[in-house]
């Protein structure tokens, strides 16, 4: 007898098994948003949109519905579709390079704005789709089709610190965290308090996910955890970044570890 | 002041050359600086061979009309030139707050604000639009009927202004200073319109700031 | 629910800017949703558009670029509302991204464009010279709807069937005017387009409709990229197909004169309205010359002109851009022996003096 592992109801099961890569995180962070999206109880309700890049490969994973956009424009459509009908819970589901490259002015007016609206940024490091060129999220030192000595903070910066920017910018009301694949319990809290924010209405819900690209980073199932949960936790710190008080006081199970 | 499109360019050019022609000295201001391209420019030099000077920027501007526009200098002096001073003042609620940037408007002992009502604009169609359009404006001491349509302009039209800016200027407990009317009615309607609001007559001169 | 009051009953003569007119005609088409970006000459659409917002239950937003405001846009319709934008120049250069997946998506996006002068900044005045970008821009086929308003009585006329044409096709609409017809004031009948047996076509919700997904109703699963090219070859092929059918239904232009003339105008928004003028008065004179104005740029009314060109006339192209009209009444025309001549000032108008001496000397051969 074959034991197939326990999907979200709110998948989609003809598209299965999904597209992406072996080891890839993106599949992660769809289990942990199809369960959330199951325990909420909404999934006539929820719009799911995703960007270009890998996270397009969603754009049948779910049974909901899904609007795949433009690079970087996920959000601007997610935007104009809640305030067009807030009835909806909008999901804009992106990449490092949507959200902090191409579509940055979207999510910092977003934020800026409050819009009521929950965004799942995957930062795996790099753009995979298109072969592994450097991102904003890209290490120091971190090798790359466009920095293939190593990215040289002198010549492009250091990583983007998506969350915090996000945090600095939004007023009371705003829920955002940075989760990890390597912890997919925390992962989909992180989540499903970013979805209960939007459905009070109280706010902008940012999610960053750190994710893995073992295809690109051209690494081994241990180099792959260990890149994740060593390296990227050196420039990326997990946890939640800011929680509208009242998200705080209500339930809500933490787990660090 | 006054909404856009209600004539407020038009009756501030004929007021001014009014004045001039009465021997007074006259400064005409400019002071829309949301879309001042549109307004006096084109026809600055033609108002001043007629011996009125006019404050408005002149045709090599950078950056006209397209993002906050700079007041020129003399606009924001113009109330202390010798003589009668007209602010030609923006559109909508806004637009009035452009005379907050002229140096003593708020205090300047003659100063007259006066609001252009065209009520076939659909903003101020009814006596209740023009009251509220009129409250938003802030201080406003008269009202001037310039109701109108262009090349379609009746005399009925314009009567029908008169009742509807004069019932509102009740309810607001101000003054309707005049009826403005192009020239070619004004002699249809007489000295006072149906309600016994005096009659100026209008030189048409904005078709001719715009192409 | 109590329903929202109409912004326009019955019909009423009124004195307007062009720009207002529009802000108006929405309403009345039944748009609920305005994004949009400041750039001169169209302001007034969302100022107007503002001050309407809360009398009738409309939503706007002001966006942080064109490109947002485009996809905000989408992201209305897709909700089911009809949204509209309107933009210029460097605003229409950005549109054409998320316009572009209007298209490849059917989504009945609707978009006022008022020209401005260009390349880049250029003037913020006036211009014809977004004809070629708004009627094929886009990395597509141009398969969009592109009606060109002469007057303010085609602003409000054209508003609203822009947004019906949108819904019942379910192409991307554009309203091709410019900076003068928004500046410009002139009377313009309002009017309920129910009043005027004008029916609405309704807009439906892409996303969001009742049930749940995957249990009462397949998932709306909505995309624009494809895997590989006879798969998207397919798709556009579609398109296609679809927009070639309906074309025929939506095309319009309007002739005058062409029976027998020797010469005949073509020309397209306000500089139609000098053409028309001279070419009116040159028939009273006697002079054998008509006129020719497509009223949608795209689809192009390409039948219509080779059955006038079929004539053996001369044309003459006449506009404030530098041949981006003659480039469609080129194309339309092609394999036939028509001479195509042109008058083109980029940017500025066109005077009726120009226009009557051109003419007058192609009549006579010259």
């Amino acid at each position: 007898m074959q034991i197939q592992p326990a999907m979200p109801r709110s998948w989609r099961p003809e598209t299965k098994p999904h597209k992406f890569c072996p080891g890839c995180g993106h599949g992660i962070v769809l289990k942990a948003l199809g369960e959330a999206i199951d325990e909420l109880e909404i999934q006539d309700r929820v719009v799911f949109g995703c960007d270009i890049g890998c996270s397009l490969l969603s754009w049948d994973f779910f049974n909901v519905d899904t609007v795949q956009t433009h690079h970087g424009r996920t959000t601007p459509v997610m935007v104009g579709m809640k305030r067009a009908n807030p009835e909806l819970i909008v999901v804009a589901y992106m990449g490092d390079g949507g959200g902090y490259a191409i579509g940055t002015q979207h999510l910092v007016n977003a934020a800026t704005r409050n819009d009521r609206i929950t965004v799942i940024l995957v930062n795996n490091t790099q753009y995979g789709m298109t072969g592994g060129q450097m991102a904003p999220t890209t290490l120091p030192g971190q090798k790359t089709e466009t920095t293939p000595f190593g990215r040289d903070p002198e010549l492009t910066g250091y990583p983007i610190q998506g969350p915090e920017m996000v945090a600095s910018i939004t007023r009371d009301g705003a829920y955002v965290a940075r989760g990890t694949v390597a912890r997919p319990r925390q992962l989909k809290e992180f989540i499903k308090r970013a979805l209960q924010n939007q459905m009070a209405g109280r706010g902008f819900s940012f999610v960053e996910a750190l994710s893995t690209c073992p295809t690109n980073w051209r690494t081994n199932a241990e180099d792959t955890w260990k890149f994740i949960e060593k390296e990227m936790t050196r420039y990326f710190k997990v946890g939640e970044v800011k929680v509208p008080p009242e998200l705080a006081r209500g339930k809500g199970e933490r787990e660090d570890g | 002041m006054g909404e856009y499109a209600s004539g407020k360019s038009e009756n501030a050019v004929n007021r001014a050359l009014d004045l001039v022609r009465a021997g007074r000295r006259v400064t005409l201001v400019d002071l829309d600086v949301v879309e001042p391209f549109f307004t006096l420019r084109p026809i600055k030099r033609e108002l001043e061979a007629r011996g009125l000077q006019v404050v408005a920027r002149e045709r090599h501007t950078l950056g006209l009309g397209e993002t906050g526009v700079p007041l020129p200098a003399e606009a924001k002096w113009a109330l202390r030139r010798e003589g009668d001073v007209i602010l030609d003042v923006g559109y909508g609620a806004y637009g009035a707050q452009t005379l907050n940037l002229v140096e003593g408007a708020d205090r300047h002992p003659d100063l007259q604000v006066l609001a252009v009502i065209n009520v076939a604009r659909p903003m101020t169609a009814t006596v209740e639009d023009v009251v509220a359009h009129v409250r938003e404006l802030g201080r406003v001491d008269g009202l001037i009927n310039n109701t109108h349509l262009g090349e379609e302009t009746t005399v009925e039209l314009v009567q029908e202004g008169a009742r509807l800016v004069t019932a509102a200027a009740r309810l607001l407990g101000l003054p309707v200073v005049a009826t403005s009317v192009v020239k070619e009615l004004a002699p249809l309607l007489g000295e006072r319109d149906v309600m016994g609001n005096p009659v100026r007559a209008l030189e048409r001169f904005m078709p001719r700031a715009f192409w | 629910m109590p329903t929202k009051p109409k912004p326009v009953e019955g019909e009423k003569k009124v004195f307007m800017t062009g720009n207002e007119v529009v802000a108006w005609a929405a309403a009345a088409a039944g748009a609920e949703c305005m994004y949009g970006y400041p750039i001169t000459p169209q302001n007034e659409i969302m100022h107007y558009w503002t001050r309407l917002a809360p009398k009738f239950g409309l939503i706007f937003l002001q966006t942080e670029d064109e490109l947002s405001a485009g996809f905000t846009m989408l992201g209305g319709v897709l909700a089911g509302r009809k949204s509209f934008t309107a933009t210029a120049g460097p605003g229409n250069t950005l549109m054409q991204e998320p316009l572009s997946m209007a298209e490849m998506m059917r989504l009945p996006a609707v978009v006022v464009i008022q020209q401005r002068g260009g390349p880049s900044t250029g003037q913020v005045v006036y211009s014809q010279q977004e004809v070629t970008l708004t009627s094929l821009g886009g990395n597509g086929e141009g398969l969009r709807v592109v009606y060109s308003t002469s007057s303010h009585q085609d602003l409000y006329d054209y508003t609203i069937k822009a947004f019906n044409t949108a819904w019942r096709y379910r192409f991307p609409t554009f309203l091709l005017g410019d900076g003068y017809q928004g500046k410009m004031r002139e009377p313009v009948v309002m009017y309920d387009p129910e009043v005027r047996g004008v029916e609405l076509v309704p807009a439906e919700p892409y996303v969001g409709r009742p049930g749940t997904p995957g249990v009462d109703r397949p998932p709306a699963h909505l995309r624009n990229a494809y895997s590989i090219e006879e798969e998207l070859y397919e798709a556009v092929m579609e398109l296609v197909r679809e927009y070639e059918k309906v074309a025929p239904e939506i095309v319009e232009h309007e002739a005058f004169g062409v029976d027998g003339a020797r010469v005949v105008a073509v020309a397209h928004g306000v500089v139609f309205r000098a053409v028309k003028g001279v070419v009116r008065e040159l028939r009273q004179q006697g002079v054998p010359v008509g006129y020719f104005r497509p009223i949608t740029l795209r689809p192009f009314p390409a039948d219509a002109l080779r059955r006038v060109a079929a004539t053996g006339v001369r044309l003459l192209v006449v506009e404030s851009a530098y041949g981006q009209l003659a480039r469609l009444v080129k194309e339309a025309l092609s394999g036939l022996p028509a001479e195509v001549h042109g008058l083109y000032k980029p940017g500025v108008l066109v005077g009726q003096g120009e226009i009557a001496t051109r003419i007058k000397t192609l009549v006579q051969g010259g």
